[in-house]
Formats: C-alpha cells, sequence, structure tokens
C-alpha cells in the first residue's frame, strides 16, 4: 500500500549523469540536471534528518531483458548511463522493501516512460523504460501483485502504457497535454488498454494552458478515487516535470508549489524523473519541491523566482473541457469488469493487433503484430512479430514470445513451440523468448545460429 | 630541527624531529582549564638542552576549540540568515535565527531584493538582546555575496563595535545550512582563539624562539598561527588528524591502511587509501551541527579496554558503556583488559584480580576463565573487524554523479592495520589477522600523533567558480570577483586562472613557498544551451594542497 501513515526516511537517489548526453545542444544533455545539483546541495536536503542519499548500482541484463526485447540485443540498445539510471529505482526498490526509507526518489536520466517492449532505438529521448523495469522487478522479486503507475509527465507516456496494455493487474494512468498538440500525439481517453484489461489503462489528455487548479481537479476527483478502488500494493511515479509553466517543449502552466502538492496527496512509493526541459527556470525548484513533499517538510517557502499565487487563472471554458473528461474517463473505469466481459465474449482464442511505432529520436519505422492468447486458465502468452525499417532498409526484424506469470502448462508448452518454430525462420534475423514466471529470457540470432540466455 | 606538540585527552605530547627522524619526545599530562600550560610545559621539557635557534618550525594541535564547544563555552552570536525559495530555515537545526527577504539564485542572480528597513530592525533586535556578534549567511552567498555585504554595513552601522561575519568569506561550497552553522562556530570562537593564539605568540618570543608557529587544522594540514584566526573552526579535531598525520608519517607511502585507537571506552577508526587520509565526504559533524570543515573520516565506536563486559543468560555483551577501570586496574568490573591480561597480552596491572575477574564471567558462560577471556578479545576484535568493513562500505557507497565515478568500482582492501594509543598494541595483530593485512605498531607510536604535527605539510583550498554568460569569476571564500571576456573559456585556462588565485591567497597566508604542490582535485565544464546555440560556460575548478608530509620527511 502506499506510504501514507508510514515512518521512515525518503531514499533519494541523484544521478545527473552529469558525462552523458543524447547530443551536444539536445535538450537531453550534461547541464539538464546542473541547476537541481546547485538548488538541492545549496538547500542541504540531503544532510537532512528526513532524507538518505544512496549511490546507485548498475542495472542487470535480466532486469531489462524482463521488461524489453532489445533488438539486436541488450548491450547495442544502451550506454552505461541507461544501466545507471535503471538501476537506481532498483537501489531504491531493494531499500522500500527492506524498510529502510519510507519512500523514494529517482532523480536521474536518462528518462524511459516513451520506450516500448520491443526496443530498436531510441524514442523521445528513451532507450529503455526505468519505470517499467522497476514494476517488473518489484513483482519478480518481492512478489507484489498489484500496481499503480501514475504518469505526470506532460507528454504521455505511451511506452510505459504499452507495455502493460494487457495487464489487468498494473494500473497505468497518464494525465498529459493533449496528444493533438504534443508528442507523442497519442493518449486519447479512448485508449483504455487490452481486452483482459481494459480500463487498466486510463488516460486524461489536458488542453493546453492546463494550470495548477486543472491538474490537482484530476488528481482529486479521479485519480484518488480510482487508486482507492484498484487497492495497489505499490503506486509510482513518472514524475516528469514538463507540465510546468516555463518548459520550452510544452504548454502547460502548473507550478513547483503543485507539483510539490501533487505528490503529497498521491503519495508515491517511489518516483522515477522522466522529462523536464526547464532545466533553469523549471527543474530546481521542481526538484525540490517534490523531494520536500515525499519527506514530508514544508514546502510552502519554495517557488520559482517570477510565480505568484493567482498568476494563472483557469478559464471557465477549460474548467468545463476537464470536467467532461474526468467524467467520461470515471465512467470507463466504473465500467471496467463489464467492458472486459464484453470484449471477451466477442473474440475467439485469440486477440491480435498490429500497429506502427515510430523513433523520432533514431528514424526507425517498426511494424509490428501483437497476438496474446485469451487462455481461460492464465493470462495467456503472447508473441510480436516486428520489423523496423530506416530509411528504405530493414534495419531489424525479431520475433518475441512471452510467457506470463503464472502461466498455465498450455500456453507455457505452445510459447515454447513458436520459440521453437522460429529458429532459423529466415523472415526474423532474431528469435527471443522471456520467461517471467521462470525469471528467464532466451535469445537466437538466426544469421549466426548462436544462442544466448540470461 | 622541527617542534610538534599534541595536546592530547590525557597527555599532551612533544617530539622533536630531525630529517627523517626523531630526536627526542616528551610528555607532560594535559590540564583541560589550562591548554597553555600543556603546550608549554611540554615544549619546555622538549627543548630543554636543545639550541632553540636551530628550531625551523613550531607545529601545535589542540583542542581548545573542540572543547570550547563541547562545553559550550562559545560566544552568543546572532544568526541572520537570508535563505531566499527553498526550504523553510525552521527545517534546519540551526536554532534561532532572524530571516531577512531577499534572495540570489544559483547562478548569482538577485531573485529578490534586500528590505533596507527590515535590516535595521533586525539590527535593533540584536542589539535588543545585548548581542555583539553576528553571523550573515545567505543562500547562493557563494556565488554573489552583494547580499550578505550589504547586510553587514548596514549591521555594521547600527551594531557599532559588533563583529560581523559573512558567510561566503567562510565557506565556497554550495550548501547553505552547513555555511551557517560554519559561520555561526566561526563568530563564536574567533575572539577566545584570538586571545590564544597571542599568548602562545608572546609565550614563544619570551622563550626566543623565533620559527614559524603553525596550527594544525582537522584536515591534516598546517596553518600558520596568525593566519588561523580568522578561520579557528578549522582546527577542531585536530587529535584524530594529528594521529593519521603521524601514521601517514611512520608507515610505508602509498598504502593502504587502517588506523585502529584503541582507547578505554571508544576505539577510533580512520583509513589511509592508496597513502591518502581519507576525508569525510561532506564536512565535519561539531556536536549536532553539521559543517563545512574539511576533516578526516574518524569512526568512533563504542567499546575499548574499560568497556564493561556483562553476562544475560547465555548472552554476553562487551560495551557500549564504561563502569570504570578494569578490575585488575582496581576498578568495578570486568573488561577487556582483564581478558587481555588472563591471556597474556598484557602485562598492566594485577594479575589475580584479572584471573578472578574472569572467573566470574566464566562462572556465568559455564566455561573456563581462558576461554571466557577469549570470547570477551573475540567479541572486541569481531566489532572492530565488522566496524572496518562498514567504513570500507560507506565510502565505496558514497554518492556519485558521474558514469565513470560509477564505473571505475574502486575496491581497495587494507593492507596494514596500524595501532596508535596505548590500547593497541596487544589488539592488532588480532584485527589484522581478520582482515589479512599485516599488523603495524610503528616506533614511536604512543607519539605518533606530535609527529603528525611536527611533519605535515599546508593544505589549501581555492574554489573557482566561473560563469561565462555572465563574464565573472568568483572566489568565494577569499570575497574576490573579476571579468572573465571568453565566453568559450577552457578548462585549461581556468585552471591557469585558479593557480595564479591559488598562488596569491597561498602567500596572503603566509604559505607561498608550498603553492608549487598545489594540484586540481576536481574540474567540471558545462555549456549552457539556450534554443539550440551555446551561450556561455559554467566552469568549477577545485585546486588544493591535500593533505601531505613535509618534503624534508618524505626525503626530497
Amino acid at each position: 500500500m502506499s506510504s501514507k501513515g508510514k515512518s521512515g526516511k525518503t531514499g533519494l537517489i541523484f544521478f545527473p549523469a552529469f558525462d552523458w548526453a543524447i547530443s551536444p545542444t539536445h535538450p537531453e544533455r550534461e547541464e539538464r540536471l546542473l541547476y537541481t545539483r546547485d538548488q538541492i546541495f545549496e538547500e542541504g536536503l540531503m544532510d537532512l534528518p528526513q532524507i538518505d542519499e544512496y549511490k546507485p548500482r548498475l542495472a542487470e541484463m535480466l532486469d531489462i531483458a524482463r521488461v524489453h526485447f532489445c533488438v539486436p540485443d541488450v548491450e547495442s540498445q544502451i550506454t552505461e548511463a541507461h544501466l545507471i539510471a535503471a538501476g537506481s529505482t532498483l537501489t531504491l526498490a531493494d531499500a522500500l522493501e527492506s524498510g529502510e526509507i519510507r519512500n523514494g526518489f529517482a532523480l536521474v536520466r536518462p528518462p524511459g516512460h516513451h520506450s516500448m517492449r520491443v526496443v530498436h532505438g531510441n524514442r523521445g529521448f528513451c532507450n529503455i523504460n526505468n519505470m517499467a523495469i522497476l514494476v517488473e522487478y518489484m513483482r519478480s522479486k518481492y512478489g507484489h501483485k498489484r500496481i499503480a503507475v501514475i504518469d505526470t509527465d506532460v507528454h504521455h507516456g505511451d511506452g510505459t502504457q504499452e507495455i502493460f496494455w494487457h495487464d489487468p493487474d498494473v494500473l497505468c494512468i497518464s494525465f498529459h497535454q493533449d496528444g493533438h498538440t504534443l508528442y507523442p500525439g497519442t493518449g486519447f481517453v479512448n485508449e483504455i488498454g487490452g481486452p483482459q484489461a481494459l480500463a487498466r489503462t486510463l488516460n486524461i489528455p489536458l488542453p493546453p494552458g492546463t494550470t495548477d487548479e486543472g491538474i490537482h481537479y484530476v488528481l482529486d476527483r479521479l485519480i484518488l478515487p480510482v487508486l482507492e478502488e484498484f487497492k495497489p500494493d505499490l503506486v509510482l511515479n513518472s514524475a516528469g516535470q514538463d507540465n510546468h509553466y516555463t518548459d520550452p517543449l510544452a504548454n502547460m502552466r502548473f507550478s513547483a508549489n503543485g507539483y510539490a502538492r501533487l505528490n503529497e496527496k498521491l503519495a508515491p512509493d517511489i518516483c522515477v524523473l522522466e522529462g523536464g526541459y526547464a532545466v533553469e527556470t523549471a527543474l530546481p525548484y521542481v526538484n525540490t519541491g517534490i523531494i520536500q513533499a515525499m519527506a514530508g517538510l514544508d514546502y510552502s517557502h519554495l517557488k520559482e523566482p517570477d510565480f505568484v499565487p493567482g498568476r494563472f487563472v483557469q478559464s471557465e471554458q477549460m474548467r468545463r473541457e476537464i470536467e467532461a473528461t474526468v467524467a467520461q474517463v470515471q465512467k470507463l473505469w466504473d465500467d471496467r469488469d463489464e467492458l472486459v466481459k464484453d470484449a471477451l465474449q466477442g473474440l475467439g482464442d485469440f486477440y491480435r493487433r498490429k500497429k506502427r511505432i515510430f523513433y523520432d529520436t533514431d528514424m526507425i519505422n517498426e511494424s509490428q503484430e501483437e497476438t496474446v492468447r485469451l487462455c481461460p486458465k492464465c493470462s495467456g502468452y503472447m508473441t510480436i512479430s516486428s520489423q523496423a525499417q530506416r530509411g528504405y532498409g530493414i534495419l531489424n526484424s525479431a520475433f518475441c514470445v512471452s510467457i506470463p506469470r503464472k502461466a498455465c502448462s498450455s500456453c507455457r508448452e505452445d510459447a515454447k513451440e513458436e520459440y521453437e518454430e522460429h529458429i532459423d525462420d529466415r523472415r526474423f534475423g532474431y528469435v527471443c523468448m522471456q520467461d517471467k514466471d521462470r525469471d528467464a529470457f532466451k535469445f537466437h540470432n538466426n544469421m549466426t545460429h548462436t544462442q544466448m540466455s540470461y | 630541527m622541527l617542534v610538534g606538540i599534541d595536546v592530547g585527552g590525557t597527555t599532551t605530547d612533544a617530539v622533536l624531529v630531525e630529517g627523517k627522524g626523531v630526536v627526542k619526545t616528551a610528555y607532560v599530562p594535559t590540564d583541560h582549564d589550562n591548554l597553555l600550560k600543556c603546550l608549554l610545559g611540554a615544549l619546555d621539557e622538549l627543548v630543554k638542552g636543545v639550541d632553540t635557534r636551530k628550531i625551523e618550525r613550531v607545529v601545535l594541535s589542540t583542542t581548545l576549540i573542540t572543547n570550547m564547544i563541547a562545553e559550550g563555552k562559545t560566544d552568543p552570536v546572532a544568526l541572520v540568515l537570508i535563505p531566499g525559495p527553498g526550504t523553510n530555515p525552521r527545517d534546519y537545526n540551526l536554532g534561532e535565527a532572524c530571516i531577512l527577504d531577499g534572495a540570489i539564485d544559483y547562478r548569482g542572480r538577485e531573485i529578490d531584493r534586500l528590505k533596507e528597513s527590515q535590516i535595521k530592525e533586525a539590527a535593533s533586535k540584536i542589539s535588543a538582546q545585548g548581542l555583539v556578534r553576528v553571523a550573515v549567511v545567505g543562500k547562493f552567498s557563494q556565488r554573489n555575496h552583494a547580499h550578505e555585504q550589504k547586510v553587514g554595513e548596514i549591521m555594521r552601522a547600527a551594531l557599532p563595535g559588533a563583529k560581523i561575519e559573512l558567510g561566503h568569506k567562510v565557506s565556497g561550497h554550495l550548501n547553505f545550512p552547513r555555511r551557517a552553522a560554519t559561520t555561526l562556530l566561526t563568530v563564536a570562537t574567533k575572539d577566545k582563539y584570538k586571545e590564544f593564539a597571542q599568548a602562545v605568540a608572546d609565550a614563544l618570543r619570551q622563550r626566543k624562539i623565533s620559527a614559524p608557529v603553525y596550527i594544525l587544522k582537522a584536515d591534516g594540514g598546517t596553518l600558520p598561527l596568525d593566519s588561523s584566526v580568522q578561520m579557528p573552526v578549522e582546527t577542531i579535531f585536530s587529535g584524530p588528524a594529528a594521529s593519521i598525520m603521524g601514521v601517514l608519517a611512520l608507515t610505508p607511502a602509498g598504502q593502504t591502511s587502517v588506523i585502529v585507537d584503541i582507547g578505554g571506552t571508544t576505539t577510533d577508526l580512520a583509513l589511509i587509501l592508496s597513502g591518502k587520509p581519507l576525508l569525510s565526504s561532506k564536512g565535519a559533524k561539531v556536536e549536532s551541527l553539521l559543517t563545512h570543515v574539511r576533516a578526516f573520516a574518524v569512526k568512533s565506536v563504542a567499546i575499548g579496554g574499560d568497556s564493561a563486559v556483562d553476562v544475560s543468560g547465555e548472552r554476553m555483551t562487551v560495551g557500549p558503556h564504561r563502569r570504570g577501570p578494569a578490575i585488575c586496574m582496581g576498578g568495578p568490573c570486568a573488561t577487556p583488559t582483564d581478558a587481555m591480561r588472563v591471556l597474556g597480552l598484557t602485562s598492566v596491572g594485577d594479575a589475580g584480580k584479572a584471573e578472578k575477574a574472569m572467573q566470574e564471567v566464566a562462572n556465568k558462560l559455564n566455561c573456563s576463565p581462558k576461554e571466557a577471556a577469549q570470547k570477551i578479545v573475540d567479541a572486541v576484535v569481531d566489532k572492530i573487524v565488522a566496524e572496518v568493513g562498514e567504513m570500507f562500505r560507506a565510502w565505496e557507497q558514497e554518492p556519485a554523479y558521474r558514469i565513470w565515478e560509477i564505473m571505475k568500482k574502486e575496491r581497495l582492501e587494507a593492507q596494514n592495520v596500524v595501532g596508535v594509543g596505548g590500547g593497541a598494541p596487544p589488539l592488532v595483530p588480532l584485527v589484522a589477522s581478520r582482515l589479512g593485512a599485516s599488523a603495524i605498531v610503528p616506533d614511536f607510536a604512543r607519539v605518533a600523533n606530535a609527529i603528525g604535527a611536527a611533519v605535515a605539510r599546508p593544505t589549501i583550498t581555492l574554489n573557482l567558480h566561473i560563469d561565462t554568460e555572465r563574464g565573472e569569476y568568483i572566489v568565494a571564500e577569499d570575497g574576490l570577483t573579476g571579468k572573465v571576456g571568453d565566453r568559450k573559456m577552457t578548462p585549461e585556462q581556468a585552471e591557469k586562472l585558479a593557480r595564479k588565485l591559488l598562488d596569491e591567497r597561498a602567500a596572503r597566508l603566509g604559505i607561498g613557498e608550498y603553492s608549487g604542490e598545489a594540484e586540481v582535485t576536481y574540474s567540471e565544464v558545462f555549456n549552457m544551451i539556450r534554443g539550440w546555440s551555446t551561450v556561455g560556460r559554467l566552469l568549477d575548478i577545485r585546486m588544493e594542497i591535500p593533505a601531505g608530509l613535509l618534503a624534508s620527511w618524505r626525503g626530497c
């Protein structure tokens, strides 16, 4: 359950990756957390008795393979910075589970929430999904069943959504600036998850210019009551900071105080930094606010230099728009069991969907066909055939098989058969199998005929 | 010849060093109420029959500031804070403070103005409280000290004769509450320290010792006595610093050693990693205050020769309390010293009494007195070994903010366990064998502290911050700012500037002859990108002479 009422310290990992950038002038560059460092160090936050600073560790290959099918392999999709950022969340997870801390904040880069299950390259500044890696680690190592991920970044958390699309035990809620007006162009109300997990994905698109008032309305009227009903073992916050009124890549009007208050109410067990690119005007203040709120410190003295209360007022029209969206999402949530029942009735033994994924950073186009067995005995195995193109040439292709936790014997057998069948299948460069039940990963290169496993 | 004097808890030790050799040692009991008398007593004892004209340098390590703070004998100070936005200053453990409006940001830009009337009001409140010492500390004052200066000026005018200390002069490091605490302690100890320094200088003059006099700092460095009056707090914890420098001087260069100082109630542990004494990662904790004072990482473990041994049921515990000396020394309860006496590890005290003490413990534990003694010694060694492991682990787990720092994954193991202090010799070989290291109890281990003081070189740290977009550089502690014309200043150019500024500072402090030993210990450069172009650079250079030994002792 979330940390409300628990005593103990707030664990903090600050890993600004001062020696890592996507490119020298990219928003995701060395300088991004520099002023945040100055602010939180000058505040002396790490010295306060409420806070304990931890050193990050490196995530292991299996931690990543538990979530992602990296093509051609994990090593070629990541750098050391990615392993440290992902590993930071795991260090905090262990500290949380051992009772050393009551909650934790991984103030790390690079971010992850645009990375999907199959990874051919970088999209939306992300290669691997730190949050999803944390979720799967918490489940496989500590046996947590129900986890809620609240994505408070201004961009739709499309990667996290895609990874848990079919999973009724992971509730993914994302509020963000409307996809009509911002990358990645998704996250509409009607995106609610796979047939077995309908309304366990909830999206709340918000109009550009949404203020503290609007976001707190969504939190108070929708997110907190939904969490109350879902009763997760853990609440995790994908804590992007680009809803801030000075962010150069988005158009919202959220304040540092608004962020602090959000984290106080949400009381997440672990926060993981995602985006946020107003490196001077927002990040030092927003990060300070989040740390204060998580540690139960007074954040009333925190404000941006140019902020005055009442600076941003929500228009009547915006209020109506947000209320209507919240009502729509609320109805989907209320009807969730009906929706699943209806959907499954209309489907056979398998559910299939095709999708196209664009990697904006690396200019890759991927096409996928995803198949999930709608198994009455377990959550069903999944296969994905994936082909990535860059320009006019094929970049890579892979056939991926995923065996779920508590898989029934027939799903396990069928999944293994699918994997075997695609070995040396010339349509695919690689065949991969993720076995979440046994926490193992197998990988076959069809060109070199070599196999490896984690 | 070099003179080193260390005022310790029980004795004040002095040594005379010539070249690489210890010529003479002397000691007198320490009288905590008259440190000057102890210093001079030990000195007089030491220089009896010595030609004082041949003394080239005198270094003192005193507990003056440590005691003054521990005994609450510091002067009262009014704390004035300019905290700006962020943490509620009441969340810092700084006691009562006047809070002023006004704010500077991380780049050194003014983001909120001072209110003159409010400052004057604060001054009259301070005056009404009868306070004559004021510490003025602003957040980010190390990036721009205009506010601190202005407040200082107004206070000075409103409080004639008051002693006013500004935070930026005390520390240029990030961490506002630590800067506030350090400034507070500086003002609170400065006057009394000044008196002491004056008395020392006078006494040496009377003895016709004209050699320069230095004081040992918590970071193992020496500083001329007259310069040290500006930064009295830096002299806290100079006792452990002296021991560590002594071990550095008495063990092979470049090795990794654990220093074990076993006393009656506590055991102090410190590390020398590949020849470099480990500094605590932030700054020293002085009583309840976290400061910016650079100090060696010393871990005090509540176990020692006089720790009380208790048995309840089948469980035996050693420490953490002391009820008095060992039974073999006429004390009230069984202790590790009694156990060591029975095992023949030490020859202090009465053997018969020790035997009786162990017999009593043995009866409760259902074993022989020798077995009981062995269990007690094992428990002490276990505890020390565990704490040493914990110290190495804590060092490995110190946060790092760059990939390369995390990837280098350095792991060090102790090569030596070095014993200093009275209780160490019998236990050091046992601890060493458990750690797979060599045991060293150096010659002169008893006066390692005084030797450390005698042969420690000066230390100095210069923090240079450059913001080329704002066209400025700043050295906070010197209250120094200057213009930078080149927006694309390189780290090499910045290091050159740092070298020049360090030479100037060293000359001002009277240690100019050592400035050639300074090295760049930290250098970072960030391009500032706005839009898609580079508008400037932020450079931070730290140049320092780290703790080390005099060239004459190193043999070069």
